[in-house]
């Protein structure tokens, strides 16, 4: 399982790093982010203290997490909603399972949303024999495909308009050209019967107000509150680490998710849902779900060092940020979240062993860390998992024994000095003969896609004294 | 349902596992100053929130009667396609709406239609900084807002509060999120811009947003 996830990353890195139209499509995507949240941040004074209040808010929250959960259980079933505690992704399944087969659901609508990819939830209701709709426009494209969602945001930033128009001629009716405008009202078209004629509407949540016993969902095309207004059932599913105080936190942390998700200073919708249609109330569904998942969250918050990786707002800031994610795309990592923040999660998730690689997809160059609205330190928590997994790993005899050599060969000037020499002279030997980058380098994972600069002949040392005299 | 007995046994273990974890310390993030990170907002609440919409792409109406609102109702509504309006039975609403010639769905008489050309409501807040109407389902219920391809706010002057914060506070005041199971926050149309970042204004949602602004005085 590790060697294999690891080198499929490898051999789809390499293959997505040279694909000169993946990233066109990607710098054109990412820079008009760059420009929008550039602008974005004007709107506030003091960004920096935006965030360490964000990092506060979360910081409150999580550190209680018992607490605020219960709080927001026990508002929820005041107003007649449903509160469920799944474990793990079979639990929280099996529970959706069984309430669509009990209510005889034929169609589902949903909205964006994560947490359903990482339950790979679609996919377990559709072998029940139910259709599932996605109805965000990235979602909707990224589903006719049959793909995952590229980017936690912006799920289909993979594809150009030319690709859509593509999909949309051969999937949809009326679509003529790639003009944005009627690519979006081909989906809107196809969506707009399924609001009305669905059961059941599934959606996430950004964060689940304790104090109001309420979840927020923030959208800006309307589907959510499409799926949350016209079908008679509503679920939604949501990691526990989601749970925020109270709702007047909303008030920075709507602006300052809508500002790094995508430069806009508040999304269009931003909607508060507390439980099912109340007596007095003249629509809005009659069951309302909230799905509480854990599935490696507590073992995360089990972890002082990295609990702060559960502060998360899924904002997709770092995954724009990243050298990395840039280069090789978010289909590569192969886990639900992709770029710093899934490298650093994954582990937690699915198990170190088979997902340390990514913790070393980073250049550990710190932008992800810079632009993170909640603060929440993912490249030195990239290097813990690198801690991490060395400290579970056993070592082999090579590893072991090149090592003790190694501290052995730097524990003296004299044998200091020697290896160097023998190093330089090795290396010039390898380029003279041609040999560099071939099967029988043994530097040749370095090499066969770089050339390394001449070697000197003299070392440091020799040239310092060479130039000072012996001190 | 069958799952009650999973239902608690999950619930228990869950909690059990955060209370075990959160028995180690995690460190204190950098502390917060509390100073303010948005700029102060202008006194003047109906020029700033004029701007925010300018910006949101929705339309402000000013007006300084029931008569004025009325017309300015019938207006907005010209450049709509003829076909059902569904309307908040609210009094006010009643008192401008009735004057209009095209038929009409009370929010009393049922939910909006799939093919409702627009709507109308009233709303609990504006708030000036963002230009966000703030709806809850007593407002034409949820879907209301959110279902044409128009809507149309109507609202009062006293009704504008300056910021996010105190649009939170007149919530709390007010009971708001006590009265109703959804709260809405509307800032601008219906957008999408899930095809190489472009924006396209009309997803879901109304494309068209009108707010008709009545002053106090």
């Amino acid at each position: 399982m590790r060697s294999s996830a690891a080198a499929e990353f490898l051999r789809k890195a390499a293959e997505k790093a040279a694909d000169v139209a993946h990233r066109q499509t990607i710098r054109r995507n990412i820079s008009s982010y760059d420009l929008s949240v550039g602008r974005g941040k004007l709107r506030f004074s003091d960004w920096e203290e935006a965030r360490r209040r964000c990092a506060e808010i979360k910081w409150e929250a999580i550190n209680h997490l018992d607490k605020y959960l219960l709080e927001f259980e026990q508002k929820v079933q005041a107003r007649g909603g449903h509160v469920f505690w799944a474990s793990n992704a079979e639990e929280a399944r099996q529970y959706i399972e069984d309430l669509v087969t009990s209510r005889g659901v034929k169609l589902v609508v949903k909205a964006k949303s994560m947490v359903t990819e990482e339950i790979h939830l679609a996919s377990a209701l559709e072998r029940r024999g139910v259709e599932v709709l996605e109805t965000d426009l990235g979602e909707f494209i990224v589903q006719l495909r049959k793909e995952p969602p590229y980017h936690i945001v912006t799920p289909a930033m993979h594809l150009s308009r030319a690709d859509i128009s593509r999909l949309f001629r051969e999937k949809l009716e009326g679509v003529t050209s790639d003009e944005p405008e009627e690519l979006v009202a081909a989906a809107r078209r196809a969506l707009r019967k399924a609001f009305f004629a669905a059961d059941v509407g599934i959606t996430g949540a950004n964060f689940l107000v304790a104090d109001a016993g309420m979840i927020a969902l923030t959208t800006n095309e309307g589907n959510a509150r499409l799926c949350t207004a016209l079908p008679r059932i509503h679920v939604a599913v949501a990691g526990i680490e989601k749970v925020i105080p109270r709702l007047a936190d909303l008030a920075l942390l709507w602006p300052t998710l809508a500002t790094a998700g995508t430069g806009q200073h508040l999304t269009t919708y931003n909607t508060l849902i507390g439980g099912p249609r109340q007596p007095g109330e003249q629509d809005g569904p009659e069951e309302f779900h909230v799905i509480l998942l854990d599935n490696g969250r507590t073992e995360l918050l089990a972890d002082p060092e990295q609990r702060d990786v559960l502060h998360c707002i899924r904002c997709g800031a770092c995954l724009n940020a990243c050298p990395v994610y840039r280069t090789v795309g978010g289909h590569t990592y192969a886990t639900t979240y992709p770029g710093p923040i899934g490298s650093v999660l994954t582990p937690h998730l699915r198990g170190l062993e088979g997902w340390q690689h990514l913790s070393y997809a980073s250049s550990l160059c710190g932008n992800c860390t810079s632009v993170c609205p909640v603060r929440i330190d993912l490249h030195h928590h990239l290097l813990h998992n690198r801690r991490n997994a060395v400290e579970k790993t056993r070592h082999g005899w090579l590893e072991n024994v090149s090592f003790r050599a190694w501290r052995w060969t730097m524990m003296s000037s004299a044998r200091f000095g020697f290896a160097g020499r023998v190093g330089r002279f090795a290396v010039r030997f390898v380029n003279k003969l041609g040999l560099s980058g071939t099967i029988i380098d043994p530097m040749r994972t370095w090499t066969r896609h770089r050339s390394l600069p001449e070697v000197p002949r003299e070392s440091f040392r020799q040239l310092w004294r060479k130039r000072h005299g012996q001190r | 349902m069958g799952s009650a007995e999973t239902h608690n046994q999950s619930r228990e273990a869950v909690l059990a596992r955060i209370r075990a974890a959160l028995k180690a310390q995690a460190v204190r993030p950098e502390p917060a100053t509390h100073s303010p990170v948005f700029p102060p907002v202008g006194k003047d609440l109906l020029a700033t929130f004029h701007a925010a919409c300018a910006a949101n792409l929705m339309e402000l109406v000013v007006t300084r009667s029931w008569d004025e609102t009325a017309g300015a109702l019938r207006a907005a509504l010209t450049s709509v396609p003829t076909g059902e309006v569904f309307v908040e039975d609210a009094p006010e609403l009643r008192q401008s709406v009735d004057s209009l010639e095209t038929p009409v769905r009370w929010s009393s008489k049922g939910i909006p239609q799939e093919n409702a050309v627009a709507t109308i409501t009233g709303c609990e807040a504006l708030v000036a900084a963002t230009g966000t109407i703030l709806v809850a389902s007593e407002r034409g219920g949820r879907g209301g807002s959110v279902v044409a391809p128009c809507h149309i706010v109507v609202a009062r002057e006293s009704q504008l509060v300056p910021d996010l914060e105190a649009a939170f506070a007149h919530l709390r005041a007010e009971s708001i999120a006590e009265r109703n199971s959804f709260v809405g926050f509307i800032t601008g149309c219906s957008r999408t811009a899930d095809i190489e970042k472009i924006i396209v204004i009309g997803a879901h949602g109304p494309r068209r947003v009108v707010v008709i602004l009545q002053m106090d005085s």
